[in-house]
């Protein structure tokens, strides 16, 4: 009898294993196909404009070495100044594409490292799905974590920085953060010192991969503080913890870019706050089974008073005194909403780092979004230690996500385990409702579960509660919002996340596809007809494009450490062409690189972030630039007829409009007239003195000028003086000359 | 010849002070005016006098403003405030030749109309710069764009900052009510904890967490974090129709309106979800002759088979109606549920 059971039973563990491992590899799949849209439809290509400076750093990587690349000094970047690119990146993105890159070509598969680059990401997803499995399986149940899994792998939100091509830091980052948390909460949950060093080596990973590793580190010590003031301390917590974070804290250390920072920033103190409570809390634990209770209040009371009192005062010295640096302005900016936008205009101006707006949400999350709160509530309901961490993590990364978009991607991990958990715990009471006889858990299949819940429901009869046809209905329905939910996120993946951004496809009146090229071509064209070391001015956008993809170098780029320099780019954008070109001789500027949409339509153009530059530029030389004078006397923002003579006169504005209103955009429009913004614009007639195009690409969306060298003297101007001569003479001749000439 | 132009000119300026007041009697006049109240309240012969009458070399800023209670004015009263605190600034911090550089004034409706008329001003708040130069009533004194800049302290020191090359440090009174309302918060919630000493059990009741963090997930994925920074309307009437919308077009906008309908939504698929997951309960619970009474839903004695239905209803209404707000938001998606 009971080795039969057993058999059953090794069975069934045999059968769900195989369940899991093949739900799981599918799940790999889909998550995996699903971001292949870009490439299918275009090429292999490096997306967006980070991704392209990881992958310069990848192939220099590859091409140099590893400890090459610690020490590079890009000499291309951030002109004259240079960037020191080993000491200000996470590396362990490019790690590890170059560590499969060279697997790949150790097992004799010779594959160009672009590929790598190029698939990281998808596959990385469907490792972050099968860490989502893990992480929800210690939270609540098998079936919840395939649930999650199946989430992770085609949800939106996380699709969004993860599809083929996107190679930033983001793609991985997802999985070591999930994979973080699980080894976390497999740790407290067997207090083992192993599980606990594979958390902190987990961790590192992860601090190596991606600067949200700050969410982590505060996000374990905000658990464990929530458990000890939920009186759930426990030796577990504190072996797992302590080991956890002396581990984590000195690995962390060893990437180069953080270096001291997690002793020396106040982001990282809280972590070490808790550190020390736990410790006191360890303290009180032992003291209290051996001293009398008089005692233990007065020990318990006085210490702690004094050791919060002292620490509190420590820590204000050490800012004080500058050993620790005070909260950054990006940490300020996410909880005084209003910080940012007055004091540091350049995290501002990203578009990530706006607020969220409903839509967004329900974009990224469609149904996850409406269940997860069911998830929340039955983890609550049913609240153990390692459900107050994912309390927690929803809680605060709901928050985060709200104020700022990019944040959006560390709150889909928690939302899919939860609409896990929410929805395996719906199935599960709808469909095994009955069988509560059966001994064993099984996740077997749901067709089996149907079949039991029939019968059991036949034999029970209708008093028994919900009836089988509700019960079927519901179930059917549910899938049925699954099945929504997958369309949705396949729809989503497609149309607003597989753009590569570098090639832009519209589509003609008639409906036919049109694929826009032009950053391609001309950056390729800079490639082929400048010189090696031309100097190259554009808004910081490109800047990682043009270093990319051209091979030139740049003034400011998309890591825009150095604010000033981009003012004092802004600001040559914003002034006339005389005082811009000082400015560029003095940054021995060779060729100037606009981007202007108004012949293809293409809104996300200069013109239109050009009052970015001008608040940028003010920042930094409030007397030259003033927003004020850039915006017409109704205060709106136009290049039409009521723009102000300083946008007219601004560098930006000639370069983007020169010979534009002599040509015929379609015969219904009129000359000059802006596509982009649907307006005619003010100046038309717009002579260059001191710069000349270069190049223009096929639909104008990249203009290429070049800086004039200076000719030795100045030039009479011939077309003006000569002629005035003229008509004076003329005038004079009738009677003057005549006159004189008889004198 | 050359010597002659700056004594006549000198004679004039005599001559014409000795009908009015001196220059240094005038900044006298203001330095006194304004040593007890940081503003000088004008009223006619004042105004004609001080700001009016060449020579000055000194400049003028004054607040055209309407504080008295028979006048609508709703935005008269915070621009006043954040004006004098520019003022009180000026005051505390300024050195000693700045301060007899600029000088603040406000000119109340109530007091001295006539100036409005005279300045041909029929609203208020109005910011005028009167400048060392400014004189006579042909040109336009400067004026503040509160349409652009706002009225805020710092804004105001800008301002005044552009026009006169006096930099005020804006100094604000630092505000008491938020600390004071979060004491009186805290000071109630521990006062409520130490009446409730003996039973805090409270702390320990779930079901409260879980509202609590619902509420929170409801507020922030309906985006409300998102109207606190924008500050976006309410609900917009339609220009042509007048007829409200409560859902504006674009995905890229929001209002509060539509925003509150979504959170609802989201908190009534939930209540649908948990309806059916406690109808399921109940069957367990029959068995068990209903041994837990702690169950949200065991007061209402309804039948489990009609929660179950009820909960299935929300989900399916609630999640197509949320589906179709999205629609119409964003265009062009294809699918939907139940309706359009």
């Amino acid at each position: 009898m009971t080795s039969s059971a057993s058999f059953r039973n090794r069975n069934r563990v045999r059968a769900t294993t195989l369940l899991t491992i093949a739900i799981l590899t599918l799940a790999w799949l889909a998550g995996f196909a699903s971001r292949l849209f870009a490439i299918v439809r275009f090429e292999s290509i490096i997306h967006e404009f980070d991704p392209w400076f990881n992958y310069r750093a990848t192939h220099h990587m590859v091409q140099h070495g590893f400890y090459k690349f610690l020490n590079w000094f890009d000499e291309r970047a951030w002109y004259p100044l240079g960037r020191i690119v080993g000491g200000t990146v996470y590396p362990g993105l490019m790690v590890t594409s170059g560590l499969i890159h060279w697997i790949l070509n150790s097992l004799n598969f010779p594959v160009h490292i672009r590929e790598v680059c190029v698939f990281l990401a998808p596959t990385f997803s469907g490792l972050t799905a099968i860490a989502t499995y893990f992480l929800t399986k210690e939270i609540w149940s098998p079936g919840a974590g395939l649930f999650a899994a199946c989430f992770i792998a085609v949800a939106p939100g996380y699709t969004s920085r993860s599809v083929a091509g996107s190679y930033d830091n983001e793609g991985i980052a997802i999985f070591a953060l999930q994979f973080t948390y699980f080894l976390w909460v497999k740790s407290l949950k067997t207090g083992s010192i192993m599980w606990a060093s594979m958390c902190a080596l987990s961790y590192f990973y992860m601090v190596s991969a991606w600067g949200g590793y700050v969410f982590i580190i505060n996000l374990i010590p905000l658990h464990a503080l929530a458990l000890i003031v939920m009186g759930r301390y426990s030796s577990r917590l504190f072996v797992s913890y302590t080991s956890f974070y002396c581990l984590a804290t000195i690995l962390s250390m060893q990437v180069p870019f953080v270096g001291f920072q997690p002793v020396r920033t106040s982001e990282h103190m809280p972590a070490f706050g808790v550190f020390g409570i736990l410790q006191i809390v360890a303290l009180m634990h032992y003291a209290r089974n051996r001293i009398t209770r008089q005692q233990f209040m007065t020990l318990f009371v006085g210490g702690l008073t004094i050791l919060v009192g002292l620490a509190i005062v420590v820590y204000f010295a050490l800012v004080w005194g500058g050993y620790v640096a005070p909260f950054s302005g990006r940490f300020y900016s996410l909880w005084d909403t209003g910080y940012a936008k007055i004091h540091i205009p350049i995290i501002a101006s990203v578009s990530e780092h706006q607020p969220t707006t409903w839509v967004s949400f329900f974009f990224d999350l469609h149904i996850t979004a409406a269940v997860f709160p069911v998830g929340l509530w039955y983890c609550i309901k049913q609240v153990n230690d390692e459900r107050v961490f994912i309390i927690l993590y929803a809680v605060s990364a709901v928050y985060f996500a709200g104020v700022m978009v990019r944040l959006m991607l560390t709150l889909t991990p928690a939302v899919c385990v939860l609409a896990g958990i929410g929805f395996s715990y719906t199935f599960e009471k709808l469909l095994r409702g009955e069988e509560t006889k059966e001994p064993a858990p099984s996740t077997a299949s749901n067709a089996k579960n149907k079949k039991k819940a029939k019968f059991t429901d036949t034999s029970n009869g209708e008093e028994a509660g919900v009836s089988f046809t509700v019960r079927a209905l519901i179930a059917i329905i549910l899938v049925g919002l699954l099945v929504l939910f997958v369309y949705h996120s396949t729809y989503i993946t497609s149309n607003s996340y597989s753009r590569p951004s570098v090639v832009i496809q519209s589509y003609t009146p008639r409906g036919g596809l049109y694929i826009m090229d032009d950053f391609r071509e001309a950056f390729h064209w800079l490639r082929e007809n400048t010189p090696e070391d031309a100097r190259i001015m554009s808004w910081w956008d490109y800047g990682y494009q043009i270093a990319g993809m051209a091979n030139r170098t740049t003034l400011v780029d998309n890591n825009t450490w150095n604010n000033s320099h981009i003012a004092l780019v802004g600001k040559a954008m914003a002034s006339n062409e005389s005082a811009a070109y000082e400015i560029m001789t003095e940054l021995d500027v060779d060729y100037i690189l606009v981007i202007f949409g108004g012949v293809s339509m293409y809104t996300g153009d200069d013109i239109n972030k050009f009052l970015w530059m001008v608040r940028i530029a003010q920042g930094e030389h409030p007397n030259d630039i003033r927003e004020a004078n850039y915006v017409s006397a109704s205060g709106e923002y136009t290049t039409g007829a009521g723009a102000p003579e300083a946008m007219f006169d601004s560098l930006l504005y000639k370069m983007c409009y020169y010979h534009f209103a002599e040509t015929q955009l379609g015969p219904n429009n009129q000359i000059g007239y802006d596509r982009a913004r649907g307006y005619v614009i003010g100046h038309k007639n717009i002579k260059l003195e001191y710069i000349e195009e270069a190049f223009t690409t096929y639909n104008w969306l990249v203009r290429i000028y070049k800086r004039k060298k200076l000719p030795n003297r100045p030039v009479v101007k011939k077309p003006t003086i000569p002629l005035e001569m003229e008509k004076v003479s003329q005038g004079k001749n009738k009677k003057g000359v005549i006159r004189s000439a008889k004198a | 010849m050359r010597t002659l132009v700056p004594f006549l000119l000198v004679l004039l300026a005599v001559y014409r002070s000795a009908a009015q007041q001196t220059l240094d009697e005038k900044v006298q006049n203001l330095i006194d005016l304004t040593s007890r109240t940081s503003v000088v309240k004008f009223n006619m012969d004042k105004w004609k006098n001080l700001v009016r009458m060449q020579p000055r070399n000194y400049s003028m800023v004054v607040m055209f403003t309407a504080l008295s209670p028979g006048v609508n004015c709703p935005i008269c009263k915070p621009a006043y405030e954040e004006f004098m605190i520019v003022a009180n600034s000026h005051r505390y911090t300024s050195s000693e030749s700045d301060r007899r550089k600029v000088f603040f004034g406000i000119v109340d409706y109530e007091d001295a109309p006539q100036i409005f008329q005279q300045m041909n001003l029929n609203t208020a708040p109005i910011l005028y710069h009167f400048g060392q130069k400014h004189q006579g009533s042909k040109k336009k004194p400067e004026q503040m764009d509160f349409q652009r800049q706002g009225f805020d302290a710092d804004a105001i020191g800008r301002f005044v900052a552009d026009q006169t090359e006096v930099h005020i440090r804006v100094i604000r009174p630092p505000n008491y009510t938020a600390p004071v309302v979060i004491a009186l918060f805290v000071s109630l919630l521990l006062g409520m904890l130490y009446l409730k000493r003996n039973s805090l059990d409270f702390l320990l009741n779930r079901t409260m967490w879980g509202c609590v963090c619902l509420a929170i997930t409801f507020i922030f994925m309906s985006g409300q974090m998102w109207n606190h920074i924008r500050g976006p309307p309410f609900m917009i009437n339609n220009p042509q129709t007048k007829e409200p919308s409560f859902i504006h077009g674009s995905t890229q906008f929001q209002l509060i309106a539509e925003t509150y309908i979504v959170a609802v939504l989201y908190g009534l698929i939930a209540l649908g979800f948990i309806f059916v997951n406690e109808a399921a309960d109940m069957t367990k619970d029959k068995k068990k002759k209903e041994k837990n009474p702690n169950s949200i839903l065991s007061l209402i004695s309804v039948p489990a088979n009609t929660l179950a239905i009820i909960g299935l209803v929300f989900i399916c209404i609630f999640f197509s109606f949320l589906l179709s707000v999205f629609r119409s938001k964003y265009r062009g998606y294809p699918y939907s549920f139940l309706f359009a």
